[in-house]
């Protein structure tokens, strides 16, 4: 017996060197000094903006150690998650980027563990449709970070060859979309999008369009059964379909793939895309963007809306005045410091002020020269503020089955109230 | 609780009282470390869990609510469409894994066959194959114009592409023909372990007896294997049962809820929709449920004495 | 001879088919993104771009050594402890044990996802007092998944097919208890323990959702939580990432591939 006691002890030794010669950087409660930490994702985009805002700041507060750390965004979902609702802040960042249409989530499941911004900066400075996503009782938790303003990526020579042009499609709605989809079918052989059926994105943009959401004001009552604009999205995702102008696809590598290789004649999705469409550079002057489709016979329904976006939150933990302190004097009010993110990663906030500089009258030539970051901007102060609420994504998963059996031929009214009874069961 | 009929005591032929007690001290410090361990770090957050379970709220505003998650369990559409769903998982996909694997590593016991170690490695690389790379993969082998697709019109199987991925009833057909090629692999291992284990004797002896191969395979290899096959099978349905990176990563649960299964549904209670910690831990109850019901039903099939 | 033929061409057919995704991987680890995502079949030229790519966008090497430090403790603890107990288990059996035994079972049937926050909780207060051990350690990684009733289990069921009467022999040539199980069980069971040894390496190697949460610091970070951090991005390069995704594959199929030799027909036979 001996012998295995000393092989365990020394294992446990082992484990004991391991950890500490990993944990003496990392020890505990440094929180109290002058170091924040920031956990985002997306390299190309808002990894550099902060990266961008760290150095905007540094040069006014040179104490500040501002540590940024990438993350996929679901695994900084399950690590917030699970620390937050353990009641366990060790670990916890001082600022955390959240995605608009979750953001209510984290905030009322967790009220006491975001830190107040309201009175940091001025909220009247933002795109009116991002504060009811990012404020709880009128209070403001969240800073307002990147628009999800949509627009349709076109590819100009398919629609040429169809007998279109650019002009023809814009502030077009759905309807015209289709009777161009068959047309360009016909010339090209193109499908008109790629789709995955497990994702409504298309369909929240439809129903955002006109002002509507799967969940009513409150942001807890869902609106499925009787809701006009969803029918109408429906509707048209459906004839969509059957007009054959959809190519199935299942992840996000293919749906990056459907433009790339050519293989679709327009993207309608939200602007962070842009990078992504420029990554196949042989299609260089072949594309534009026009305003988003707005659904046909319903009178609310703009040629704009909206697909994701997010913004920057500060938890409740030590650190938090310096991590407040240093969004406000970035991201909060900083005019010169959105010009520069604009013009070195293309990025679109939301903040007002700053669609006037000269950044955002640059011409792309990769969309023809056409001034595409000065169309978005245009568009994200038309789009319709709603309160995306606790539930979408609980919702979209109930929709989705229903969406199958719609598709198969199930009654819309029908589908659409078992969609509703079943997310009354669900977030009750 | 399951029950494993044993076979007799192993004590020590003239044991003295003394003797037995020194014995039995030492078998139970053989087992200790091991026992604590899954005291700490499984029963102690089970019970938690269980607490869990009789709450409910959002992220950490919980309510006691008693067995209220449990009634609503049975009610929740979604929660039986995943063990629908989980349940044809399990009986079509468990016994075809286990019986390829078993034959593969019967094939591969062979002593003079050659290029062994080569044929194991193929066949046991799936398993290591990080799920990042395995769920782009898969996406494209079953892709609409993925290679599967493209072979199968070549050959004139199908007139018209397969909706693999975004059709309920193929996309379930894709799920269970990657989990088995995942994990044929894997259990292949342990049966590859207990051959060895095996006197090669006794097979000499069946051969000098004119035995045939089927025969040695049914009347020899199948009853010495039976403890690994009844671990095998035992794990495999746990395996099946808490089924969620494949789906999670090939399908995420669609089309329409199509393939989801238990576990991505408290993956989607707990982190995707608005955090509900203790309806997830409610369903986790559910499947350690299904499971003890499925082992004690196992154990049964496979038999007293020598299990 | 027409068993010999059919065994080769049944194994052939099942090794190009699972070998297949492995070597697409590969492949796709020489092209660039675009193509990549087209699904090209051919090899390309970009491996030392991508590689250098890689290289410059993650600290590769750091999380590689923490992998291997977490992958090889967790193994060599969870062999010791699991053999030590399922050997107890059996030889030692006793209806008191089997009792224990059936009752372990049962922690290998509840879903991870349904004990992280209360483990999480648990290594949130531990970092209190014993901060080498608690949330942001490699410690805190390894020690709830070093024991499991799988290995426990898979341990006691091949242990039913082990010659007891040798253990009996050893007790007479005067080896204490202790002594039989290291001196004779262990170098019996040695296909056994590369079994374990296999695929224990591979989860912990592979081990995603634990880590994930409990490892707060990049310099902690391990391989499969660095590829996830390459897939954050809203346009992933993966010619990269599969590059990557080579990288990690490497150690865990090389464990196997040295581990794999010790499956040689007939073993018991030359121990007796």
């Amino acid at each position: 017996m001996k012998k295995v006691l000393a092989l365990f002890l020394v294992s446990i030794l082992f484990l004991a060197a391991c950890s500490s010669g990993s944990s003496k950087d990392t020890s505990g409660e440094t929180k109290d000094s002058n170091e924040i930490t920031v956990w985002a994702w997306d390299p190309n985009f808002n990894i550099k903006a902060m990266n961008l805002a760290k150095d905007a700041y540094k040069s006014d507060n040179p104490d500040l150690e501002i540590k940024i750390i990438e993350n996929a965004q679901d695994d900084i979902i399950q690590k917030l998650n699970t620390s937050l609702s353990s009641g366990t802040t060790k670990g916890l960042p001082n600022i955390v980027l959240i995605e608009d249409y979750r953001a209510q989530s984290f905030l009322q499941a967790y009220p006491d563990m975001f830190h107040e911004l309201t009175g940091t900066f001025n909220s009247d400075d933002f795109a009116q449709y991002k504060i009811a996503p990012t404020s709880v009782d009128g209070k403001n938790y969240g800073l307002p970070f990147d628009t999800g303003v949509s627009g349709l990526y076109v590819r100009t020579d398919y629609l040429e060859q169809a007998g279109y042009t650019v002009e023809d499609l814009q502030n077009m709605d759905w309807k015209k979309y289709i009777e161009i989809g068959k047309k360009v079918k016909e010339a090209t052989g193109k499908h008109m999008l790629t789709q995955d059926p497990n994702d409504l994105g298309l369909i929240r943009m439809m129903i955002q369009s006109a002002g509507s959401w799967y969940l009513k004001d409150d942001g807890k009552t869902p609106n499925l059964a009787g809701n006009e604009a969803l029918k109408v999205a429906f509707e048209t995702y459906k004839e969509i379909l059957d007009a054959d102008l959809v190519k199935p696809i299942s992840d996000w590598s293919q749906f990056l793939a459907g433009f790339n290789s050519g293989d679709v004649a327009t993207v309608p999705t939200g602007n962070w895309i842009t990078p992504s469409i420029k990554a196949e550079a042989s299609q260089a002057g072949k594309w534009a963007v026009v305003a988003h489709p707005r659904l046909p016979g319903v009178p609310e329904s703009v040629n704009a809306s909206n697909l994701g976006g997010s913004s920057w939150y500060v938890l409740n933990v030590p650190g938090k005045e310096d991590a407040a302190d240093f969004l406000a004097k970035t991201f909060g009010s900083n005019v010169e410091f959105y010009q520069t993110i604009n013009k070195e990663i293309g990025a679109i906030g939301t903040f007002k002020p700053a669609a006037d500089g000269e950044a955002y009258q640059a011409g792309d030539d990769f969309f023809g020269g056409q001034k595409i970051i000065a169309d978005f901007a245009a568009w994200t102060e038309q789009i319709p503020q709603i309160n995306y609420g606790l539930h979408t994504y609980a919702i979209e998963d109930i929709l989705a089955v229903e969406a199958q059996n719609y598709i198969k031929g199930k009654d819309l009214d029908k589908a659409l109230e078992d969609a509703q009874k079943q997310a009354e069961a669900q977030v009750k | 609780m399951i029950t494993v009929k044993t076979k007799q005591n192993i004590q020590p032929m003239h044991s003295t009282r003394s003797l037995r007690m020194k014995n039995t001290a030492i078998g139970w410090s053989f087992i200790a470390i091991a026992t604590v361990l899954i005291c700490l770090f499984y029963f102690y957050p089970m019970v938690q869990a269980l607490i869990m379970s009789m709450q409910s709220g959002t992220g950490t505003n919980l309510t006691f609510v008693g067995l209220d998650n449990y009634a609503r369990l049975l009610q929740d559409p979604t929660f039986l469409t995943t063990v629908k769903n989980t349940v044809i998982y399990l009986i079509i996909q468990v016994p075809i894994m286990i019986i390829l694997a078993l034959f593969i590593s019967v094939l591969l016991n062979d002593k003079t066959l050659k290029l062994k170690g080569v044929f194991r490695t193929a066949i046991f690389l799936p398993c290591v194959t990080s799920l990042v790379a395995y769920s782009v993969i898969f996406k494209y082998l079953f892709g609409q114009d993925g290679i599967i697709n493209i072979f199968l019109l070549k050959l004139s199987i199908i007139s018209e592409p397969i909706q693999w991925l975004t059709d309920p009833f193929w996309a379930k057909v894709a799920i269970i023909v990657a989990i088995t090629w995942r994990w044929t692999g894997y259990n292949m291992i342990f049966y590859l372990s207990a051959l060895q284990n095996i006197d090669h004797s006794i097979y000499e002896a069946a051969k000098m007896d004119g035995a045939s191969p089927f025969q040695i395979f049914f009347k020899i290899t199948i009853p010495l294997l039976k403890p690994i096959i009844l671990f095998t099978s035992i794990t495999s349905t746990i395996g099946t049962l808490q089924l969620f990176d494949e789906v999670m990563n090939i399908t995420q649960g669609g089309p329409g809820n199509a393939t989801i299964t238990i576990s991505q549904y408290i993956y989607n209670l707990s982190f995707k929709y608005t955090p509900d910690f203790g309806y997830a831990a409610t369903v986790s109850y559910a499947i350690v449920i299904m499971i003890v019901i499925f082992s004690i039903f196992q154990f049964k099939v496979a038999g007293d004495k020598n299990a | 001879m027409l068993k010999r033929v059919f065994s080769y061409a049944f194994l052939t057919i099942a090794a190009i088919i699972s070998f297949f995704p492995f070597l697409w991987m590969i492949i796709s680890s020489t092209n660039k993104s675009v193509d990549v995502t087209k699904g090209r079949l051919l090899p390309g030229s970009y491996f030392l771009e991508n590689l250098s790519n890689l290289l410059e966008t993650v600290d590769l090497v750091p999380a590689l050594m923490n992998s291997a430090k977490i992958s090889i403790t967790t193994t060599i603890l969870s062999l010791l402890i699991a053999s030590l107990a399922g050997y107890g288990f059996e030889i030692y059996q006793s209806k008191a044990k089997d009792m224990v035994f059936n009752f372990l079972l049962l922690s290998m049937m509840i879903p991870f996802a349904a004990l992280m926050v209360p483990l999480f909780r648990m290594f949130g207060s531990i970092s209190q007092t014993a901060p080498f051990i608690g949330i942001d350690t490699f410690a805190a990684v390894i020690l709830p998944t070093v024991t499991t009733a799988f290995l426990i289990f898979f341990f006691r069921q091949s242990t039913k097919m082990f010659p007891k009467d040798i253990l009996e022999a050893g007790r007479i040539d005067g080896l204490t208890e202790i002594g039989c199980f290291f001196r004779i069980y262990v170098p019996t069971m040695k296909t056994t323990y590369s079994a374990a040894a296999i695929i224990t390496f591979m989860a912990s190697w592979n081990s995603y959702l634990w880590p994930l949460v409990v490892l707060q610091s990049p310099e902690n970070q391990t391989i499969p939580l660095l590829i996830s951090v390459l897939g954050s991005s809203y346009s992933p390069d993966f010619g990269v990432i599969m590059t990557a995704i080579v990288i990690a594959t490497l150690p865990a199929a090389f464990i196997f591939f040295i581990m794999q030799k010790q499956f040689v027909a007939g073993m018991m036979g030359s121990v007796k």
